[in-house]
């Protein structure tokens, strides 16, 4: 199987954690005005999930924990070693597992869909999916720049 | 140690990471699918009490009594205001146990947000409740239960519980429409500026002797209550 190079995979990476940086402070400093995030056509799903239970963990608006997460997923990206390629793919695997569970919430206990959120979890998805094939590609490799051989 | 064993290391860790987080996201989904029953919170004072006072009593959104009563007694209140408490269980028992049982009188609630930032969501939550003829069960409840009006303490959580200790049925539903109801608040709001009122409770009346809605504005106690009823029907 063939994989793109280590530095079109760091590219992409940045690219879209920067996109959930943007995404997680828009929900963020809107949370904080005490507004709720606009939904696009006028749809009050966004006012709904932000006023839910859900939108907090431990006091904290959960949107400050995605803009954490996005920031380390940036920082993952300018870094070409092991510790950036594990930490990148732990950091995009608890945000996919976790907006995993707040889709869930989303569609079966709050039954309101936030296209902010959709969007946040879209980006999580492409973000896990390009660092575990970072890592899978790359792990162990000094210089990052081409996948080691005898990969699966 | 070597690439070859570091890579078949780092690969592992991310598999048994992997294997951790697809196991945390099943039992966050299982606890969480778990805890959605209708029951009432136990941690709240007063729900027997409560429910147990209203039932058999019709409840028609925020209007509490037969809805052909000819007088209708309208209580613009916040759910944070500690005299609306004090008049809820103080003043108002004897009027629902006879006026309103008895089919004389019917009492409207209407939110009049004055309190804090929080009067407002706390009374959206109540007119949802009222959607699914839960809403004095709901506000008597959050009497009950009241915090300091001067602490920020009717947070969502504590909306959920009374709404469930309520006996709001479908939760779901009543947590997309509070946030709806959120512009009903602020009409009711602004009625009640345009009535002259500057506190709560603050009461209006309408019945065959008065010419439409008429304000009364505080009211003192029952007997004084049942003496603006009777002048009104």
């Amino acid at each position: 199987m063939s994989y793109p190079s280590e530095w079109t995979l760091r590219r992409a990476i940045a690219f879209f954690a920067a996109l959930g940086v943007g995404v997680a402070i828009y929900i963020a400093v809107e949370a904080a005005g005490g507004d709720t995030p606009a939904c696009i056509a006028g749809s009050s799903g966004c006012a709904t999930v932000a006023k839910s239970s859900y939108s907090h963990l431990a006091g904290v608006n959960i949107a400050v924990f995605g803009i954490v997460g996005y920031v380390l997923l940036l920082a993952s990206a300018f870094f070409a070693n092991d510790l950036a390629r594990f930490g990148g793919f732990l950091v995009a695997l608890g945000g996919f597992g976790y907006s995993v569970f707040l889709t869930y919430v989303e569609v079966f206990k709050i039954e309101a869909i936030c296209q902010w959120c959709v969007g946040s979890a879209i980006l999580m998805t492409i973000l896990f999916a390009l660092s575990a094939t970072r890592l899978i590609a790359f792990a162990g490799a000094q210089s990052g720049s081409e996948p080691l051989p005898n990969r699966a | 140690m070597n690439e070859g064993e570091r890579r078949k290391q780092l690969l592992q860790l991310a598999a048994g990471a992997a294997f951790l987080a697809v196991a945390v996201v099943l039992v966050l989904i299982v606890v969480n699918a778990s805890s959605s029953g209708d029951g009432g919170d136990t941690k709240l004072e007063g729900t027997k009490e409560v429910n147990r006072a209203l039932k058999g009593i019709p409840q028609n959104g925020m209007v509490l009594g037969d809805p052909q009563a000819p007088v209708e007694l309208v209580e613009f209140a916040d759910p944070k205001c500690p005299y609306c408490k004090a008049f809820a269980e103080g003043v108002l028992p004897p009027i629902i146990e006879n006026q309103v049982k008895n089919g004389q009188l019917k009492i409207s609630y209407r939110v009049y947000a004055i309190i804090d930032d929080q009067s407002q969501p706390a009374g959206a939550a109540a007119y949802a409740a009222g959607r699914q003829g839960r809403g004095w069960n709901f506000v008597e409840l959050f009497y009950r239960n009241q915090g300091s009006e001067l602490k920020p303490y009717a947070e969502d959580e504590f909306l959920e519980a009374i709404a469930k200790g309520a006996g709001v049925k479908n939760l779901s539903r009543w947590n997309r429409e509070r946030a709806e109801l959120e512009p009903e608040v602020e009409a009711t709001t602004a009625e009640a500026q345009e009535l002259g009122f500057t506190g709560t409770p603050s009461f209006a009346i309408k019945g065959p002797k008065t010419k439409g809605l008429q304000p009364l504005g505080t009211i003192g106690g029952t007997n004084e209550l049942e003496a603006e009823i009777a002048a009104a029907g």
